[in-house]
């Protein structure tokens, strides 16, 4: 009990570091970085310490400190206490949907079974969406709290497209779920061991759609319309300064690597890695000793796991920083338009087939 | 004349699915991407010598300036140590911005030394609008336009220079020299 108690409290602590510690501030760094060297520019490289720049990696501990500091500001006429908590509304389904995303499969460690994923629920994948929604709830609330006119007409940009891509996530879902057969995101990412058994091959039309999604979902471009800076100011959080901006700030880069793990565990076969089963690599390390040869593996699960993920984060970077902005309106046209029928056709497809096949 | 664009050119469903340029311009940019990742990511590291990226890193590095860019004037010193200057105040007369100060200095029998010097030579750079009226107008080659850009301050009143601060040796401004006798030479000054 004790020993399952320390083991859990291992995987909050490695999650919450990995995404919050450590992505979170880095990802502002990339995303800098990224696009300056996308676009044949330096990029940020001033900040150092003791003249030691380290490739403008300080700019990310800069941004907190100056984030920590700044003066909190409630405009006058917002609602005090709906200003506050929208923050937390926002950045907490973002780091919470962690907690059913399995970075890893089972190993026997010294005769503990551990399952690299923080609450192996039945339902997860179910869980996911139903976390990823209350984040509209906050971006909802700043909108109407801050007693602006640009705010509020971010927030209901904001609510109508996540209300109106949600609808398409979830049905691009239903064909991963026809194929796998399991809302456990764990027995879905164990089943993709084969390579051409992953999602990938399996929803090609699905992947592109649960993506496309997923990205409308997060309010990056191509889809920042409720922040639109030439239209908007800044969208919904438009008066918010100081840490709760960060939030703000830090949720949408969360949510990236939420998407960047999601998308991994449902169509680019999670941990496992391509035409080498952990079979064979586990045979390969045989002379360590089961438990260590088992730790060993563990570690490279992880470690390509989040390669993974560092693929995908890397993916959307170039498409925000490759497309132009959507027009409201055509934003409206794509979700209803183009992606629910097509998501729709994708179940109808992938019923015919897994009936032709059985 | 009025620029029309062509709105009836009937596009392939391929084509308005807006998928093949999205992938050429992801191409593009993540080209873009790999070329400089690896064109300049040694160089920063220190394990290459050239860098494949044209952007000027400005502070540490700066950029070759042509011979005709008017940057802060500068009074030419000779080869005998003193400023060309004979303080005849032509170009104290042509400034627009009344930004030159000068005292002269006047020989008073010593017949080795120069007949007519400038005591006191200042130049408030935060006035002088580098327009180069000085330049031409100086008919003893002593004054010149440099390519030093690099003089903005703090201290507005430490931006008036005094005649050491302004001196430069006369070799640093060979080009220019060469560069004001072929542009003011043509009218015979």
């Amino acid at each position: 009990m004790l020993l399952e108690l320390i083991i859990t409290l291992v995987k909050v602590f490695f999650i919450i570091g990995v995404t919050v510690v450590f992505f979170a501030p880095v990802l502002t760094w990339v995303e800098r970085k990224q696009s300056a060297i996308m676009q044949d520019r330096v990029g940020a490289n001033r900040a150092d310490i003791l003249g030691f720049t380290a490739l403008g990696l300080f700019h990310a501990i800069a941004d907190a400190i100056k984030m920590f500091t700044k003066e909190d500001f409630i405009p006058q006429g917002a609602n005090r206490f709906l200003h506050t908590l929208s923050p937390i509304i926002a950045v907490i389904p973002a780091i919470l949907t962690f907690a059913v995303v399995p970075f890893g499969g089972q190993y026997e460690l010294w005769g503990t079974k551990v399952n690299l994923v923080i609450s192996d629920l039945d339902v997860g994948l179910l869980f996911v969406f139903a976390i990823a929604s209350i984040a509209t709830y906050g971006y909802v609330i700043s909108g109407w709290a801050s007693n602006n006119n640009w705010s509020l007409l971010g927030s209901m940009r904001t609510a109508s497209q996540m209300i109106s891509y949600e609808v398409t996530m979830g049905l691009t879902i239903i064909g991963v779920l026809m194929v796998f057969g399991s809302l456990k995101l764990t027995e879905i990412g164990a089943a993709q061991e084969d390579f051409l058994s992953w999602g990938f091959f399996m929803q090609p039309l699905g992947f592109f759609m649960f993506l496309t999604a997923s990205i409308a979902e997060n309010k990056r471009i191509p889809f920042d319309a409720p922040e639109a800076e030439s239209e908007l100011v800044a969208g919904y959080f438009t008066e918010y300064s100081g840490l709760k901006f960060g939030m703000f700030f830090m949720s949408e880069f969360i949510e990236m690597v939420t998407i960047g793990a999601i998308v991994t565990v449902l169509f680019f076969g999670a941990w496992h890695i391509p035409f080498l089963p952990s079979a064979t690599l586990l045979s390969w390390l045989d002379f360590l000793g089961t438990n260590w040869a088992n730790l060993v593996l563990m570690l490279i699960h992880i470690g390509v796991f989040f390669a993974k993920v560092i693929f995908f984060i890397w993916f959307q970077m170039t498409i925000r920083w490759t497309l132009p902005r959507f027009r409201y309106d055509q934003i409206m046209k794509l979700g209803w338009k183009i992606l629910l029928p097509l998501s729709l056709a994708n179940i109808l497809i992938t019923g015919i087939v897994i009936l032709a096949i059985n | 004349m009025a620029y029309f664009v062509d709105r009836t050119v009937k596009m392939t469903w391929w084509e308005r699915s807006y998928l093949p340029e999205i992938i050429r311009g992801m191409l593009i940019t993540s080209r873009h991407f790999f070329v400089n990742l690896f064109g300049f990511v040694p160089f920063f590291l220190g394990q290459k010598k050239e860098r494949e990226i044209f952007t000027v890193y400005y502070p540490e590095e700066m950029a070759p300036i042509p011979i005709a860019y008017r940057g802060r004037p500068v009074l030419a010193i000779n080869e005998d140590n003193l400023p060309n200057c004979v303080a005849c105040g032509l170009c104290e007369a042509a400034c627009p911005a009344y930004c030159i100060d000068i005292v002269p200095g006047e020989n008073t029998g010593k017949q080795n030394q120069v007949e007519r010097w400038p005591k006191e030579f200042t130049i408030d750079y935060a006035v002088c609008i580098f327009c180069g009226n000085c330049e031409e107008a100086c008919p003893e080659e002593a004054i010149f336009m440099s390519d030093d850009y690099e003089i903005p301050m703090l201290d507005r009143k430490k931006m008036k220079f005094n005649l050491e601060q302004l001196s430069v040796p006369i070799e640093k401004l060979k080009d220019r020299v060469e560069f004001t006798r072929k542009m003011y030479g043509k009218w015979n000054y």
